[in-house]
């Protein structure tokens, strides 16, 4: 999808600046006095179909190129978190899990103590197991 | 491992506790605030509000894991950074006593010391939540929950209190107190899924252990939860689980009571009637479905299937099979 919403910008952006170029040569080549006819001093068709379709391929590759819409529908979304839980998405950047867990962890009434007992527990048993 | 000091995961095992401690003299190295006087200080620092999480998170992993000299130095930053006098120093400053005292006695001097604070200024929730920790700690459960009681009293909108007045209660046998404060909770955060299961786990529990005649209600009202909390969240094992529990163990009740004793609605009390035993049946075979696609995709590990817990998963095949085997018979 990456490849496809690139070569399509580039295609576009290519294209808008050789019809912008284009128009600009086209407006300084036709002489401007007030005698011509407004007919001839029109842009050609072709340049304005080659700037409309220039555009037109811009947006349909930037849309390509956006990321996936987040869902926006809470059980969708709770379901989301809870399907794929804590993961790191890009470097640094966390997407994160349940934000009612904190309601069971309960930070404020952390029992330090009996943490510290689970990891000197943990340290014994792998001892025992290594020896 | 995607742990970091920043942002820690919620569970911390012992495996990330001591990673994440292991940091220490790599953050502890360096010193955040500069020594320059004023004006200077302020364009020469490496401070961003990062760091204080950092060092916070640091100072607890490495309470956890026993190394007292790198949590001492952190706590130590911390205080000269934010003063002595401020809620959540004193608080992280308790919490290392409270891990570093050798005995009761100990332990008794930090709680006067809390004591003597909160004496000062009762508003200082950080310290009052220190207390009831250390009271729970020490196995006084009863003087923990009075004072959770006055917390949740003056302070009613604070989930957290309310869910570890719940878990104490539990801990004492006292399911109705700690449903009520369930439903507090619930009050604050309507939409919190776990805490619908969890209202749907102390049902489940206060029924099987009640007399016959309330049972068939209670886990009618605790399969309702877990609908609800599956209602707030697709593909929620743990809701999934409890489903399956509450309306294997209602067919089989409803079955032995064919006529319940009140079939309606009760509009003066407003107890919901007992669910149809299509209905009940229909949820039991949606729980199936469900929980069999759950432990199939987590367990292979499918794109965008990763999150769930192993242990659950295979508490969940273990509760499928015994069904099967049931059927087998």
């Amino acid at each position: 999808m990456t490849l496809l919403s690139t070569s399509l910008n580039a295609l576009g952006l290519l294209l808008l600046t050789h019809a912008v170029y284009s128009a600009h040569e086209h407006t300084t080549l036709t002489p401007t006095s007030p005698s011509t006819t407004s007919l001839s001093a029109k842009l050609p068709f072709d340049i304005t179909l080659e700037l409309l379709s220039s555009v037109l391929l811009i947006c349909i590759g930037v849309v390509l190129a956006s990321p996936d819409l987040k869902p926006i529908q809470w059980s969708k979304w709770a379901g989301k978190l809870e399907r794929e839980g804590r993961k790191e998405v890009r470097e640094g950047e966390i997407q994160e899990g349940n934000p009612y867990l904190q309601l069971e962890v309960r930070k404020g009434f952390l029992d330090i103590r009996e943490k510290r007992k689970e990891f000197a527990d943990w340290v014994r048993k792998g001892a025992t197991s290594l020896s | 491992m995607s742990a970091s000091l920043l942002d820690p995961p919620p569970h911390i095992s012992p495996q990330t506790a001591l990673y994440l401690s292991q940091q220490a003299p790599h953050i502890l190295k360096s010193s955040p605030t500069s020594s320059l006087p004023w004006p200077l200080s302020l364009l020469f620092t490496s401070e961003t509000p990062e760091t204080w999480a950092v060092h916070e998170n640091l100072l607890l992993s490495c309470l956890r894991t026993g190394d007292d000299k790198s949590a001492r130095l952190c706590l130590d930053r911390m205080i000269a950074r934010f003063g002595d006098d401020n809620e959540r120093m004193m608080a992280l400053k308790g919490m290392y006593e409270e891990a570093t005292a050798v005995d009761k006695a100990g332990l008794e001097k930090v709680l006067k010391e809390y004591e003597k604070i909160l004496a000062a200024d009762p508003t200082n929730m950080a310290v009052r939540k220190r207390r009831i920790a250390l009271l729970r700690s020490m196995s006084r459960p009863a003087d923990a929950i009075a004072g959770l009681v006055e917390l949740v009293d003056s302070s009613p909108t604070d989930a957290e209190a309310w869910a570890e007045l719940s878990d104490l209660y539990v801990s004492q046998n006292m399911h109705a107190q700690a449903i009520f404060s369930l439903e507090e909770v619930l009050l604050i955060t309507p939409n919190a899924w776990n805490v619908h299961a969890r209202m749907g786990e102390l049902l489940y529990l206060s029924a099987t252990a009640s007399a016959s005649g309330a049972t068939l209600k209670g886990i009618t009202e605790s399969m309702r939860r877990f609908c609800r909390s599956i209602e707030l969240c697709d593909d929620y094992l743990r809701g999934y689980y409890g489903l399956k529990l509450t309306t294997q163990r209602l067919l089989s009740l409803l079955s032995t009571h064919p006529k319940p004793s009140h079939a309606t609605t009760d509009p003066t009390v407003g107890d919901l009637a007992a669910p149809s035993i299509v209905t009940v049946q229909k949820l039991h075979e949606l729980a199936t479905t469900k929980l069999a696609e759950i432990i199939r995709r987590g367990s292979s590990k499918e794109a965008g299937w990763s999150g769930y817990d192993q242990a659950e998963l295979i508490a969940a095949r273990e509760l499928l099979d015994r069904d099967a085997q049931k059927i087998e018979r």
